[in-house]
């Protein structure tokens, strides 16, 4: 199978990684590059007790644990499908009692999806899936760029890297952040799921700083993406973006977690 | 979905301390510092590494004088070898690179290599404290340290196995698991009911917790 797919105005590259589920890369919208690399680099899952009385809640006591979504955990190919108005990847990770399904979408309106899909019943109901999505948005150019949030019925700029929870304020489309290009005045757009508990970390990029292989940054420190954040400028800049969801196991499972992302403003 | 408190302590532990940036008031336009080029990179930069690669890479990074104590011990384990691309203007834009990431069981730290398969050299070499995935290697030997443990084996019941081994570390320095390089071994039925959950210290190759899954 070809690993360059050029349909619904969109054209990208993807390949299986050992860890990072599918990463796509070089993606171009209507002939102008969007996307040098996205990735999952890794869902992490912690545990809590299940308790009415909060005297005898001990928390947490047990730390995190995580499985790669790669070439050992996935389960048959890697697919590709047309659907109306667009085309998407996707491969499903099975890890004992935890299952994912990955999903990268391209619709013909410029949207993009990268998503997971969660389900499987866990070691038991008391647990949480933070799934990390790592974007490097490269609109129309590596550098000027710059990254803004909605914030006080406004889009406002972020003058450096920082994490970015969302507050609840969206603009008319349910935008939360949004990453601009100076040049063209394009902008990725970023809605996340309602119920994602999202949060965003914008990183200046550095070459080769990733963690494509662990969320584990060290003992008694905080773990990647937390760990990139300093205090570096991103007005102008080259920005890395993490989307960081927080979803707690229930009865409603399964259930698909990721942004939307719109692009906006390339003229072709 | 419904949102229970469990979410929100979850999402509490799971924060880092806010480091939100000063948000400017003005969105004013700095100049414009054009770099298209990464709209020119080759795709095939980005392909798996061949095995011939991989081997390439692994002898070149085996053969720096830095790491000449992990190989010559040579108890290590390579995590992972995967391809890395950078961009321009970074003066190895266009060359065909490889990242291998390795445990040093000697030093207790990760070894992360850039190795430039167009020169043949050790591009960058961090040696960190970070804990990266398990190798196969590792996933492999944690289940049988665990199987060969009597605390595990005598709680088992008939068909349950080893459902899935994850790479697991303590949330509190008390635990042995915070600091060390550590698995977790899930066994249960076949039909994803898990019934315990084992700890495996891979430095000391022994199990350091038995919990049953419904406790965990």
């Amino acid at each position: 199978m070809s690993n360059v797919i050029e349909e619904a105005g969109w054209k990208f590259h993807w390949r299986l990684t050992e860890s990072a589920g599918i990463m796509v890369y070089l993606a171009d919208y209507k002939g102008r590059r969007v996307l040098w690399e996205g990735s999952l680099p890794y869902i992490t899952v912690d545990h809590q007790r299940e308790t009415l009385d909060p005297k005898d809640d001990p928390g947490e006591i047990h730390g995190p644990w995580w499985v790669p979504l790669g070439t050992r955990t996935i389960q048959g190919p890697v697919r590709v499908q047309s659907f109306r108005g667009g085309v998407e990847l996707s491969a499903t990770f099975v890890a004992g009692p935890y299952q994912y399904t990955q999903l990268w979408r391209f619709h013909d309106d410029g949207r993009l999806s990268p998503w997971v899909t969660i389900y499987g019943p866990g070691v038991h109901d008391q647990h949480t899936y933070h799934p990390h999505f790592r974007f490097d948005f490269d609109l129309d150019g590596a550098r000027d760029d710059a990254f803004e949030r909605f914030e006080e019925g406004r889009w406002q700029r972020v003058d450096s890297e920082g994490w970015f929870p969302y507050s609840g304020e969206a603009d008319e489309a349910g935008n939360v952040w949004r990453q601009v290009d100076f040049g063209s005045g394009a902008s990725i757009n970023i809605r996340p799921h309602q119920w994602d508990d999202a949060e965003v970390f914008a990183i200046r990029y550095h070459d080769g700083e990733w963690a494509p292989y662990s969320p584990r940054a060290g003992a008694g420190t905080q773990p990647f993406p937390a760990a990139y954040v300093g205090a570096e400028a991103l007005d102008g800049e080259d920005v890395t973006l993490w989307y960081v969801a927080h979803v707690h196991f229930d009865q409603s499972f399964p259930y698909t977690a990721g942004p939307w992302i719109r692009i906006e403003g390339l003229a072709s | 979905m419904k949102k229970k408190p469990a979410k929100a302590a979850a999402k509490a532990k799971a924060k880092p301390p806010a480091k939100l940036a000063p948000v400017a008031k003005s969105a004013k336009k700095p100049p414009a510092r054009r770099s298209p080029d990464v709209a020119k990179a080759d795709p095939a930069l980005f392909d798996p590494l061949t095995p011939g690669e991989v081997a390439d890479a692994l002898r070149t990074l085996t053969e720096d004088r830095r790491v000449t104590a992990m190989a010559k011990v040579g108890r290590y384990r390579v995590i992972c070898a995967e391809p890395l691309v950078v961009k321009p203007p970074h003066w190895m834009a266009g060359h065909r690179l490889a990242r291998i990431v390795a445990y040093d069981y000697a030093a207790d730290r990760a070894v992360d290599a850039t190795v430039d398969l167009d020169a043949g050299v050790v591009a960058h070499l961090d040696v960190n404290t970070s804990q990266p995935m398990l190798s196969r290697d590792e996933e492999m030997l944690a289940i049988e340290i665990a199987m060969t443990d009597s605390r595990v084996s005598e709680k088992l019941h008939m068909g349950e196995a080893p459902q899935a081994m994850l790479h697991y570390w303590g949330r509190v320095p008390g635990d042995l698991s915070f600091a060390r390089r550590s698995a977790a071994v899930v066994f249960g039925r076949a039909d994803g009911h898990a019934s315990i959950v084992a700890v495996v210290d891979l430095l000391d190759q022994a199990v350091t917790q038995v919990v049953p899954a419904e406790l965990w």
